[in-house]
């Protein structure tokens, strides 16, 4: 009986953690010729949201950022979810590991 | 993320397994994983932890060295094998030992209450007849700057030299992200000749593109009389 308890509570996690995950405002970043489009990503403050970046270039880039405790290679031609807040109001800058003079942007909590 | 979902009741079957097994013997005091792995990354590592006065050894200290060389091998998967070195106040250095281990992480970070990965060691020494498996889970929670770390880890040590038995072991570290240099942190560890407390201080230093150096360096005091007084522990990593 416990077991099955265990059980149904870990049920019950996961479809909490999809609902959640079901209302997790999504964004969308692109790397292009070694830059991020947008530079300036705008996200509700407190709110967790989720980052799909898209990289179109054919070289790996990595989205590096202390100010959002988030590192995360993008192999080249291919895509990655970034999860990120909730978060206060402010900037936080992000970059490109292997493109850092080029490849900069930062997020603006509001 | 695909495996996420599975990893919740692996989470809860290793759960359900700790209070079947004892704690770890010997000093547990090590390095505090992190469930992530940075994909392309190599790793190039040297860690040591110092006993001073460690109850059931004549000597006064006792030092244990490793040697690592990593690599992700995907997305998700980092290995690591090592050379464990050991040395004593009244005995000399000696490579006695070999170790692999696999960290896989389970969940994009941020992406559900807790981060989740496992890691996986396999020790085995040169000399004696001793072998030594651990699973461990990781589980990391961000807090603003705060980040809080569990290991909790299932030991298994067999072989002619060693009596075969399960144990169990947890480090838990909670850190504040002050600034890429500087990181405080303060450390627990527990096991069953283990109890023991202080803090640590981290930092990572960048070299140049995909170039870093990280660094780990702090003591902590035993809490009981069978740990040792004091431990001494640091950690250089060069990523590349």
């Amino acid at each position: 009986m416990k077991r099955a308890q265990q059980w149904a509570c870990a049920v019950l996690c996961g479809l909490a953690a999809a609902m959640v995950q079901a209302r997790t405002p999504v964004f969308e970043l692109e790397i292009r010729d070694h830059l991020f489009i947008p530079e300036e990503i705008v996200i509700p403050a407190n709110t967790k949201v989720k980052l799909v970046v898209i990289n179109h270039d054919v070289t790996p880039e990595e989205f590096e950022s202390y100010e959002l405790n988030r590192e995360k290679v993008i192999l080249g031609g291919s895509k990655a979810n970034i999860f990120i807040g909730p978060l206060a109001p402010g900037v936080y800058p992000f970059f490109g590991e292997f493109n850092p003079r080029t490849a900069q942007g930062r997020v603006v909590v509001e | 993320m695909r495996s996420g979902n599975s990893c919740r009741g692996l989470m809860l079957a290793v759960l359900t397994v700790f209070p079947a097994v004892t704690l770890a013997d010997g000093s547990v005091v090590d390095k505090v994983y992190h469930p992530y792995v940075e994909q392309l990354e190599w790793e190039l590592e040297w860690r040591a932890v110092q006993e001073h006065n460690p109850p059931g050894s004549a000597a006064q200290r006792q030092a244990t060295h490793r040697v690592g060389l990593g690599r992700a091998v995907s997305e998700f998967v980092f290995a690591e094998a090592y050379l464990v070195g050991r040395e004593g106040s009244d005995s000399g250095f000696t490579i006695d030992a070999w170790e692999l281990e696999a960290l896989w992480q389970l969940s994009e970070q941020g992406e559900y209450l807790l981060d989740y990965g496992l890691l996986f060691e396999l020790e085995k020494y040169r000399h004696e007849e001793i072998w030594e498996y651990s699973t461990t889970l990781l589980l990391e929670r961000e807090l603003g700057r705060f980040s809080a770390t569990a290991n909790l880890g299932v030991i298994y040590e067999w072989g002619d030299d060693i009596e075969d038995e399960f144990e169990t072991a947890a480090a838990l570290q909670a850190r504040y992200r002050h600034s890429p240099l500087l990181e405080p942190a303060l450390e627990l560890y527990l096991g069953e000749d283990t109890r023991a407390l202080g803090p640590m201080l981290l930092g990572m230093a960048r070299l140049g593109s995909r170039q870093a150096l990280r660094w780990e360096a702090g003591v902590v005091w035993g809490l009981d009389a069978t740990t040792a007084d004091y431990t001494l522990r640091a950690v250089l990593e060069y990523e590349f």
